[in-house]
């Protein structure tokens, strides 16, 4: 094992150059450059090498703070840095590196804009190696994985339990969700907050969506942004839910809003939907009467035009809303009394409710 | 099992009286999926026109078209879709976390625009591990599908659907068994064609595979935990219960409190056991998907058994029921470790060709992702064709006549027998573990079967036959040398 200043790489590349090295020495090296990100975070959170590989780790301070780099038997990283965190006031003059045969080796403290090689031979014996930097206060985020087996596999990076968990997607840029970008009007169905886990999450265009429930028949939460964030769902074992992206400008607390005939709605019945012109057009059922509603972003940013349908009705309607729940309604036809709109059965068979975000007053 | 199976089997008995080729019988070949897929498969089947079709984690199904190799998009935005049952090319009934729903393309332009709701009528507590399997369906019709029960590993969200009953949760801190705290956790169900979804059957931990044979009997897997000693495989009846207490607070007229209280015992006597025992780490550790080869020798000798995946390592596994005083039992064997074949084997499918197709999933477990298929070679294996109870032993068929004096030694047949505990406990150690000593072999003419004499016969034990170095008599050797049979009942005739 050598430590060599980016200067003594220089001098012993050109050794090389001039044929004066040993064969053994001379063998190529397979070449890891470790540059340090924002946020306490190598560059490379993992890479794979083949045992007894020869490897040129070189670590280049590209952060602001010192780091060191050291490798660790399998499973020792908390120990070690456990015992770097209790070597106390020694610690500046150890590099803050604990004296542990846990340890295989290391890339002294390095400070930034300086680079350090080490070069090794990988360990005989497959396994997962960490390394992690042990500055105080970095042992718990600054660390990764060196495989080390003939095969060189390492497991999807969305499940590596071996790198810090913030490691574990791809970045926004090179993420892909699906085999296609889907373009709005989309929809998923997702366990979301604000709504029954049998809830459907739909983007439209002009970056709105909308919350409506399966599980309780009636429009939850409007929101302006850009849709969800569905990576803690898709991660692992998905015990996570959908995360809105934007802002919630509509939330109902009307409940259920249609009644029919002046009733108190009895038994109300998921039907499903169908798409139309890739807009799902929710179906459910009243006390047995149909009720079709299908939902379209308007011209404005923050408002929604919502389309009913109750094509069999021969009894009024009433569409009831609630004072605070963030907009203004308006209605294609009806009178509203107070909160409530009134429709008679010809009325009912088809009307439109549009829904303004109110102004903040 | 049938006419048709034996016929086929008989078939392959007079193709097997020549040498076989040498060579690996079974060829593991990866599908390529799209870029930008993560491919955990839920589901997996064919079409009427000879496409495949995946459900995937993400909400996906598509259709692959194996001789053009190209994958379409059929539907999107689906919640963790874990059975497909398909009707048409066009129609698709697919199992998700809140409902059974109907699929449909019916404007004709290849993507579904009908997303119907078939039943939702169970609840939902929005816990992850809340997974529905199915739908399988019976010649009558009937629909059967399977609700895991929920995880202690994870909470209830805060607003469910389903009337909530907390005794189908253990203890003060309800946080260390699996529960039922919304209709019908843990159940199988049945969906009559009146669109009605009954209870069917109980005690349900994990139920990951589903299936009926051709005499409309429902055979389920369940995975390894609390109060399952080792996975199982399961013949499902009617008002019967198999183990898990949870999902035993939603049945009809239960007035019993916590089933969780009731005495080790009283759930001993009221539970069914099951058909076929999987001993972990031997043969599977999380079982998933069982399908019937109906394939009529196109994926070779094995015709009318089961093949089960397996999530856990590298394998597929085979199971060989027989009925025995009228009840199933019978054996399973590894069917196909490695050759390239991933982990994760969550979903299979007989495409029409008869090659077996397998999806994969880790869903956050052990497992892989993707899509392979394993084809048959054509080369007869050399394997143990079935493993059948005699009133003083087994008999053993294997698939080739084997050499006379290795198949007729005793030592080459090293049985032990042991049993699972029945607990609250996650999983089980094997009990009284015992080696059973074979006292007489005797090998029949056409040198395919052997009668195995025991020195000790039981119920109430898996019997675990380890065989030595038999080759055929062509000197092939043994693909598969451990098989284990679950001996619930003994011969009376």
């Amino acid at each position: 094992m050598r430590i060599l200043e980016r200067q003594s790489v220089i001098i012993w590349g050109l050794a090389m150059a001039l044929g004066g090295w040993t064969a053994e020495q001379a063998e190529p090296a397979k070449t890891v450059e470790m540059n340090v990100l924002p946020g306490l975070q190598f560059s490379e959170v993992r890479f794979a090498v083949k045992p007894g590989e020869k490897v040129r780790l070189v670590l280049n301070n590209t952060d602001d703070m010192n780091h060191n780099l050291l490798i660790t038997r399998p499973g020792t990283r908390e120990r070690v840095v456990e015992m770097a965190g209790k070597l106390g006031e020694s610690g500046p003059a150890a590099g803050y590196v604990p004296n542990t045969a846990d340890i295989l080796w290391t890339i002294p403290l390095t400070a930034p804009g300086r680079s350090r090689t080490l070069i090794f031979n990988a360990p005989d014996e497959e396994g997962i190696y960490p390394y992690v930097c042990t500055y105080p206060g970095h042992g718990n985020v600054m660390f990764g994985a060196m495989y080390v087996s003939s095969s060189g596999e390492m497991p999807e990076l969305s499940e590596d339990k071996h790198i810090p968990e913030i490691r574990r997607q791809h970045s926004m840029a090179e993420r892909r969700d699906h085999p296609y970008t889907p373009v709005a009007p989309y929809h998923y169905r997702v366990f979301i907050d604000g709504a029954s886990p049998a809830a459907i999450a739909v983007a439209l265009p002009n970056d709105i969506a909308y919350c409506w429930d399966a599980g309780t028949c009636y429009l939850r939460f409007a929101w302006h942004g850009a849709f969800l964030d569905n990576t803690d769902l898709w991660k692992g074992k998905g015990n996570a839910e959908s995360k809105v992206v934007g802002d919630i400008f509509f939330r109902s607390e009307t409940g259920f809003p249609i009644s029919v005939a002046n009733k108190t709605p009895g038994e109300i019945v998921y039907k499903g939907y169908r798409m139309k012109n890739r807009y799902p057009e929710f179906h459910y059922q009243v006390d047995g009467i149909d009720i079709f509603e299908l939902i379209h972003e308007t011209p404005e940013r923050t408002s929604l035009i919502r389309m009913f349908r109750i094509p069999e009705v021969s009894v009024p309607v009433e569409f009831r809303t609630s004072p605070g729940e963030g907009v203004v309604y308006s209605a294609s036809a009806g009178v509203w009394k107070e909160n409530v709109l009134h429709l008679s059965p010809q009325e009912s068979r088809s009307f439109a409710i549009t829904m303004m975000k109110a102004d903040k007053k | 099992m049938n006419r048709y199976v034996l016929t086929v089997f008989l078939g392959w008995m007079m193709a097997c009286s020549v040498p076989p080729e040498a060579g690996e019988p079974y060829v593991v070949e990866d599908i390529a999926t799209p870029e930008g897929l993560v491919s955990q498969v839920g589901a997996l089947e064919f079409l009427p026109d000879g496409k495949l079709v995946a459900a995937f984690t993400r909400g996906e199904i598509m259709t692959y078209d194996p001789a053009a190799r190209r994958w379409e998009l059929f539907a999107e935005g689906l919640h963790d879709p874990l059975g497909i049952h398909v009707v048409s090319n066009d129609e698709l009934w697919v199992m998700q976390l809140p409902e059974l729903t109907r699929v449909k393309d019916t404007d004709g332009d290849g993507t579904a625009d009908l997303y119907e709701n078939i039943t939702d009528a169970f609840g939902i507590t929005g816990n992850y591990h809340e997974f529905n399997y199915g739908p399988e369906r019976d010649s009558k019709g009937n629909f059967y599908i399977a609700l895991n029960a929920s995880s202690s590993g994870g909470p209830m969200r805060k607003e469910v659907r389903g009337r909530v009953n907390p005794d189908g949760r253990d203890g003060e801190t309800g946080n260390r068994q699996m529960y039922s705290t919304v209709p019908y956790r843990g159940w199988v169900m049945r969906l009559t064609d009146d669109g009605i979804l009954h209870r069917f059957a109980s005690g349900f931990r994990s139920p990951n595979g589903l299936v009926v044979d051709d005499e409309d009997n429902l055979f389920v897997t369940d995975n390894q935990g609390d109060w399952v000693g080792t996975s199982p495989l399961f013949h499902v009846e009617e008002g019967k219960f198999y183990g898990h207490p949870a999902s035993l607070v939603w049945t009809e007229g239960w007035s019993r409190g916590s089933p969780f209280h009731l005495p080790l015992d009283t759930l001993d006597s009221m539970r069914t056991r099951p058909a076929v025992c999987f001993p972990h780490g031997i043969i599977a550790n999380s079982p998933t998907q069982p399908v019937f080869d109906r394939t009529r020798g196109k994926f070779g000798p094995f015709g009318g058994q089961l093949f089960v995946g397996e999530m856990n390592r590298e394998r597929i596994v085979r199971v060989m029921l027989e009925k025995v005083n009228g009840k199933f039992q019978g054996a399973c064997i590894p069917f196909l470790d490695g050759l390239g074949l991933r982990k994760g084997n969550n979903r299979l499918a007989f495409a029409p060709d008869g090659s077996l197709w397998v999806g994969q999933n880790a869903h956050g477990w052990l497992g892989d992702v993707g899509i392979q298929r394993i084809v048959f070679a054509g080369r007869t294996p050399v394997d143990i064709h079935t493993m059948s109870l005699t009133s003083e032993g087994f008999k053993i068929t294997f698939t080739q006549p084997m050499q006379d004096t290795a198949a007729t030694n005793p030592r080459n047949y090293q049985f032990s027998r042991y049993y699972y505990l029945y607990h609250s406990q996650y999983g089980s150690p094997q009990q009284e573990v015992e080696t059973i000593p074979v006292i007489a072999v005797t090998l029949s003419k056409d040198q395919r079967t052997v009668n195995l004499q025991l020195a000790s016969l039981e119920s109430g034990y898996i019997y675990e036959l380890n065989l030595g170095d038999i080759p055929s008599k062509w000197k092939q050797p043994l693909r598969n040398k451990t098989i284990c049979y679950t001996v619930n009942t003994l011969r009376t005739e």
